[in-house]
Parts: structure tokens; C-alpha cells; sequence
């Protein structure tokens, strides 16, 4: 018994698309409410992850857009219905694993039975943006309760504050151009001191979980920094031919990049033939979200 | 008029925490609550004789808002968090490194120190002194914990409008229920005075976007929450979006002027706030067994006296023994509101032990909910017995 990944699903630019995140979000959990054959109002909790957006906009709760878009019970409250809840949670590449872990929490409790977690960024404006890295993705991660064994097993989380500069990220005002701005600054050792960081905690995560490197079936990670997924799998001793292959596009994904190494697994098979899925992802701060997911021997 | 009789639904709207369920074995409570405000104040008198335009706007008369605390050179979103943190602490029986969990909850995000343009360059600062530097990333709740020692804990931020610091407390309660964790901080840090000072360009009479922005006032405040050994606590709590209202009130950075601006559709949002809330209430209070004049006071979100007095009426004579309204001294303190309120109230002794308080969000989004407590040993951390 336990929270299941039911569906996933992700969201490039397309021309109709363009390059708004929360075209892109709500593209992604469309998409994968449909894979997943639910409705928008079986929804219970949506959870966005998602950072960057038009406007850089900090009120009210993207979520609240999304679930109005996607029509996940959006009207007047009415007795023997049921609503959804909707928030935002911060953590960068680690959000959505955040998220996972706070609606296996919910569904464990039995507080909620279906979870939607959507990510997604995309540059406020390039036209005055400074330093953005991120290609422009959406993903989505639809959970629900199950009475089977296959689900996340356990999660854990670790920060090593004395690293946060490497990433840093802030609207300020422009006294030149009389403008607020985005601006990113990541140092040259961000990509070195995640891969020390996460495979710290992984070797660690393992270890408690009484598991070895080449337990772990599927690699599954966090997208940003570039080659990110590939060192920690040498730095850690999982084999190569764990890491899913991510398409271009979404290498650089921001807080999509996860859920899109995810939805590569799926499409590729080694998810389905999977008893061992670990995800491990790392974000700004630095924090490190590690969890592992279980499948009954591999069962399709 | 409210229906205010036992109409209990099977399912109830709100996604809801308190009845008995699977996986939750412990009971929750409130164990101490802390407070930071800035020294500074402003009437709001003094802030519409800033106004670009003529205004007739009787503000005080229609919010009930004399005067807000406004954060002075060094203050910020970080500053005030930190602050509310380590007050919190210092009335607690945890340490800092007891905590297995700190959540950041607030709208504004602002923290000063150095910024991406160069090492040590300050962010630009508005007339106040204060620092605009809005920050994305790494989350403000690394930086809490980092700056009050919580080593162990795990952080991340939530954000959901004025509904902060009640989602973050909901995300808390569960936890704590279920036994995954033991203890967690929700704070939040709002440095939002500064929508107020960008308004002053645009109001003009009460139907602007803007004229919202004038009630903001700062604030920090924290709250730890953890398992009630052998009282109610947190009896209930539950949450709902109603999402059609989602667009009635957006916040973002200024266009042409340091800090941030919120445009708000003030008649709709209250209209269906008001309009909304009351049936919820019975929704959740009846799946618990409960009425609404079985609450001893009702906290709701701290917009305007206007806005209180007409939810208030809504809820008729079979509401609440008492509606908390908070707002002369203090403002609009954003996510913050119902713990700048809660101190007062505990600090004046205001409470009597098993007094039922409901706090009530009404937010951006639109969110409504709901976390109903049992005033219990809180009392004692701020100097209260009975």
C-alpha cells in the first residue's frame, strides 16, 4: 500500500505553445491526467513546482492558474462534491521530488487519494533577463494511493548551506534602465560541488536502504547541471545503462528535469522491467533530494 | 443567511485533515508561537498624503487600519523571518536543532546581502532604505535555517498567497500526524510594505486596483507545530482552491519602480470570498460534528474591518462568540495575519484554556481554509495560565 506514479508527462515549445511556463505546465498535466485516465476533478491536490514564469509572477499560487485551466474543480463548492487544493512548493530541481514526498504523505495519511505534481520555467523575458539557463520545459506526475506494494519507499533530504552561493537567482531593480530584472548567476563549481553533494548522499541513501549501486534498475535525476545524471551514476558505481536518455531539448530543463528523465524511462521500458528507482535530484542552496521507488519484481 | 444545522455531507469540499484516517496516529498542537514586527510605523494618514493624485479615500474609516509597520533600512523578508524564527525558539522547549522541518511561506521573498551583479554590491534600495532584492533561488527557507541553526532540519518553501503560513501549518500537520516527523517550523517573513509606497503613484478613488496594496503592513511570524501529548490541539484543519476567482488578484515585481505590485479585484474577491466561505465552514465543521457558534473565536485573514464586519453578518447569530479583527495597529500583514493576531491575543490573555479558536484563510487564489485549535499549554508561553 502505498502512492503509485499513475502517469507522466511532459511539455516542449511548440508554436502554438510558445514559451510561457504555464502554457507548458498546464500542456504537461493535461497530457498526463489523459495518459493516466483521470479526470481534471478526480484531482485531490495540485502541487506546482515550477519557479520561473511570465511576469515573474508571486501571487496567487501558480497552481491556482493551473487548476483553473485544467478545469480540476474550479467552481462554487457544493455539498456531496469534493474540491481541489492547490499550492506552490520552491526547492528548484528538487521540488518536485519535495512534492512527491508531500503527497505521499497526504495519500498516505489518507488525507487525499490522487495528487497532480506539475513543473515548469520558462525566461520571465528575455528581452531584460540576465544569465537565464533553463530551456523552457513543462512536466507532470500524477500520484494516487494504491493497495499494491509498488510505490515510494522511502525519501530523504539533505542541504549543505555553506554552498548556496553558487546559485544565485533574484528580481532586482535596475536603477539604469528603471526596471525590475531577473538575474542569474551560477558559479563555474556549481555542476562539481552537486555531483560531490548528491553522490554523498546517495552512496549514503543506499547504504541505509541496504541496497548497492547495482540494485538501483533506473537512474532517475534532476536534468540541470549539464551532465548531471551521468557523473553522479560514475561517481556512485550505478552502471551507465541505468541513466534514461533525455532528449535534447530537456537536458536543460529546470525544474521539469526529473519528471522528464522519468517519462524517458517509461517510454523506454526500463521503468516497466524496474524493481529499484532511484531519484536523485539536486538543486540550488545546494540541496539534494534522494528517493527510492519499488516495483514488485518488475511487474509491468 | 447561513445554514448553520447539522448538514453534514458525506464527502466533505475541502481537502481535510482531523477525522479519523489510515495513516494518522498522533495529535498535533501549536507549541509556541513567535512575533517579529519592525520599530517603524506609518499611519495611514501619513500614507495618503503621498498619494501622486487627490484622493478623498477615508482609508482608516473603511479598513479600520490607524496605522502598519514598515521595514526600515536592513529589515527584509529574511530579516523579519529570522526574527519571528528565534522569537518562536526562545519561548519554545525545542532548539533550533530540534527541528526536523522548517517551511517558508511568504509572498515577498526579499533579501538583501550581496546580489549576482558583483561580490558584496548591495541591492538597490527604496526610499525606506530597505533592499529589493526579490530572491528566487536558493529558497528563503535555506537561509531561515541556515541562519538559526536548524543543521537537521529539512526545508523547502511553500507559497500560496495570504493562505501561507495556514498551508504550511496544514503540510505540518500532516506530517506530524502520520509520525514521519516530530516537529516543524512554518515561517514566514513578509516585507510588503513597499506595494504600498508603489500604489501611492496610481490610487486615485476606492474602485483602483491598487487601493488594496495601502492595507499591507510588515510582519514576520513563526509557528512550531508538534505532537500533542495529552491534549486536542489542532483538531481539525482542511483546505479547498477555488480556482474560477484564481485571476482576481495578481502580485509580481513593479514595472517601472523598485518592489513589487499587486492588482486586485477587491469587490469580487470579497464577494466570493463571503460568499463561498460560510458554507465550507459548515462543510468542515460538520464533518467534525461541530457548529459554528461552538467557536469560541474566529480568526479569519486580516483584510479590512469592512470586509470582517460583512463576513461576520453573513455568518448571523449562530457565527462565533467572537471575530478577531486585528487590523488597527498593525495592517494587512499578508501570510502572517492570523499569528500577528494569535500573539496579541495570547499575549493579552485574551484566552481561556479549551477555548475553541478557528483561523480562517481567505487568499489570492482563491484559497479557503480552515485550522481549528484548543487553546492548551500554549497559553504558558507567552505568560498565561488561565
Amino acid at each position: 500500500m502505498g502512492t503509485r506514479i499513475e502517469a507522466v508527462s511532459t511539455a516542449r515549445p511548440r508554436w502554438l505553445l510558445r514559451r510561457r511556463a504555464l502554457r507548458l505546465e498546464e500542456a504537461a498535466a493535461r497530457a498526463c491526467l489523459e495518459r493516466g485516465r483521470r479526470k481534471p476533478q478526480d484531482v485531490d491536490l495540485l502541487i506546482n513546482v515550477g519557479i520561473y514564469k511570465e511576469n515573474n509572477t508571486v501571487e496567487p499560487a501558480l497552481a491556482s492558474l493551473i487548476q483553473e485551466d485544467i478545469g480540476a474543480n474550479p467552481g462554487e463548492p457544493h455539498v456531496n462534491g469534493h474540491g481541489t487544493f492547490s499550492f506552490d512548493v520552491g526547492n528548484g530541481g528538487a521540488g518536485a521530488l519535495s512534492a512527491a514526498y508531500l503527497v505521499d504523505s497526504f495519500v498516505s495519511a489518507g488525507t487525499a487519494r490522487v495528487g497532480l505534481v506539475v513543473a515548469g520555467d520558462a525566461d520571465p523575458n528575455p528581452r531584460t533577463s540576465r544569465g537565464f539557463p533553463f530551456l523552457p520545459a513543462g512536466a507532470a506526475m500524477l500520484l494516487g494511493h494504491t493497495d499494491d506494494d509498488e510505490g515510494f519507499d522511502r525519501f530523504e533530504f539533505r542541504t549543505f548551506p555553506a554552498l548556496s552561493h553558487r546559485f544565485e537567482a533574484c528580481v532586482q531593480w535596475e536603477p539604469e534602465h528603471q526596471r525590475n530584472a531577473l538575474h542569474v548567476r551560477e558559479d563555474p563549481s556549481l555542476s562539481d560541488a552537486c555531483v560531490d553533494c548528491a553522490a554523498q548522499a546517495t552512496t549514503d541513501f543506499l547504504d541505509a536502504a541496504g541496497l548497492h549501486a547495482e540494485d538501483v534498475d533506473v537512474l532517475v535525476t534532476s536534468q540541470y547541471p549539464s551532465g548531471f545524471a551521468e557523473r553522479l551514476a560514475r561517481a556512485t558505481g550505478v552502471p551507465a545503462n541505468r541513466v534514461p536518455a533525455v532528449e535534447r531539448e530537456l537536458q536543460r530543463a529546470h525544474t521539469a528535469g526529473p519528471i522528464a528523465a522519468l517519462e524517458s524511462s517509461v517510454e523506454s521500458g526500463s521503468f516497466a522491467r524496474a524493481r529499484n528507482v532511484l531519484f536523485v535530484a539536486a538543486a540550488p542552496g545546494l540541496t539534494v533530494a534522494v528517493a527510492l521507488y519499488k516495483r514488485p519484481s518488475g511487474h509491468c | 443567511m447561513l445554514r448553520t444545522g447539522n448538514t453534514t455531507p458525506a464527502t466533505p469540499w475541502m481537502l481535510m485533515e482531523g477525522q479519523p484516517s489510515r495513516g494518522a496516529v498522533h495529535a498535533t498542537r501549536f507549541e509556541s508561537i513567535g512575533l517579529k514586527v519592525p520599530e517603524r510605523r506609518r499611519t495611514t494618514r501619513e500614507l495618503l498624503s503621498m498619494t501622486r493624485h487627490h484622493t478623498d479615500i477615508d482609508l482608516e474609516r473603511l479598513t479600520g487600519i490607524h496605522e502598519a509597520r514598515v521595514c526600515s533600512s536592513g529589515e527584509d523578508s529574511l530579516t523579519l523571518a529570522v526574527g519571528a524564527a528565534r522569537d518562536c525558539l526562545a519561548r519554545s522547549r525545542y532548539a533550533a536543532g530540534d527541528l526536523d522541518m522548517v517551511l517558508s511561506t511568504s509572498i515577498t521573498r526579499y533579501a538583501g546581502g550581496s546580489c549576482p551583479g558583483g561580490a558584496g554590491e548591495r541591492a538597490a534600495e527604496g526610499s525606506s532604505g530597505a533592499a529589493y532584492r526579490f530572491q528566487f533561488e536558493p529558497p528563503l527557507s535555506l537561509s531561515i535555517k541556515d541562519a538559526i541553526g536548524a543543521d537537521r532540519a529539512v526545508s523547502f518553501d511553500v507559497a500560496n498567497a495570504c493562505a501561507g503560513m495556514l498551508t504550511g501549518v496544514f503540510i505540518l500537520n500532516d506530517l506530524v500526524r502520520r509520525g514521519a516527523i516530530r516537529r516543524g517550523m512554518v515561517v514566514s517573513g513578509e516585507f510588503i510594505s513597499n506595494l504600498s509606497t508603489n500604489a501611492l503613484r496610481s490610487v486615485r478613488n476606492i474602485f483602483s486596483k491598487e487601493l488594496a496594496s495601502l492595507t499591507l503592513g510588515d510582519a514576520g511570524a513563526a509557528v512550531i507545530v508538534d505532537r500533542a501529548e495529552d491534549g486536542p490541539g489542532i483538531t481539525l484543519a482542511g483546505f479547498t482552491t477555488i480556482s474560477e476567482h484564481s485571476r482576481l488578484c495578481l502580485g509580481g515585481p513593479a514595472p517601472h519602480s523598485p518592489g513589487a505590485r499587486m492588482l486586485t479585484k477587491g469587490r469580487e474577491i470579497h464577494r466570493a470570498a463571503i460568499q463561498d466561505a460560510p458554507f465550507l465552514l459548515d462543510n468542515a465543521l460538520g464533518g467534525a460534528g461541530l457548529r459554528l457558534r461552538d467557536i469560541d473565536w474566529l480568526i479569519p485573514h486580516q483584510t479590512s474591518s469592512r470586509a470582517i464586519r460583512k463576513l461576520a453578518e453573513r455568518l448571523g447569530d449562530q457565527g462565533p462568540k467572537h471575530v478577531v479583527v486585528n487590523l488597527e495597529n498593525f495592517g494587512n500583514t499578508s501570510s502572517t495575519s492570523h499569528f500577528v493576531a494569535l500573539h496579541r491575543y495570547l499575549s493579552e490573555g485574551r484566552f481561556q484554556r479549551g477555548d475553541k479558536v478557528l483561523l480562517l484563510a481567505l487568499a489570492s487564489g482563491l484559497e479557503i481554509g480552515v485550522v481549528l485549535l484548543v487553546m492548551d499549554e500554549l497559553m504558558e508561553t507567552h505568560g498565561h495560565t488561565h
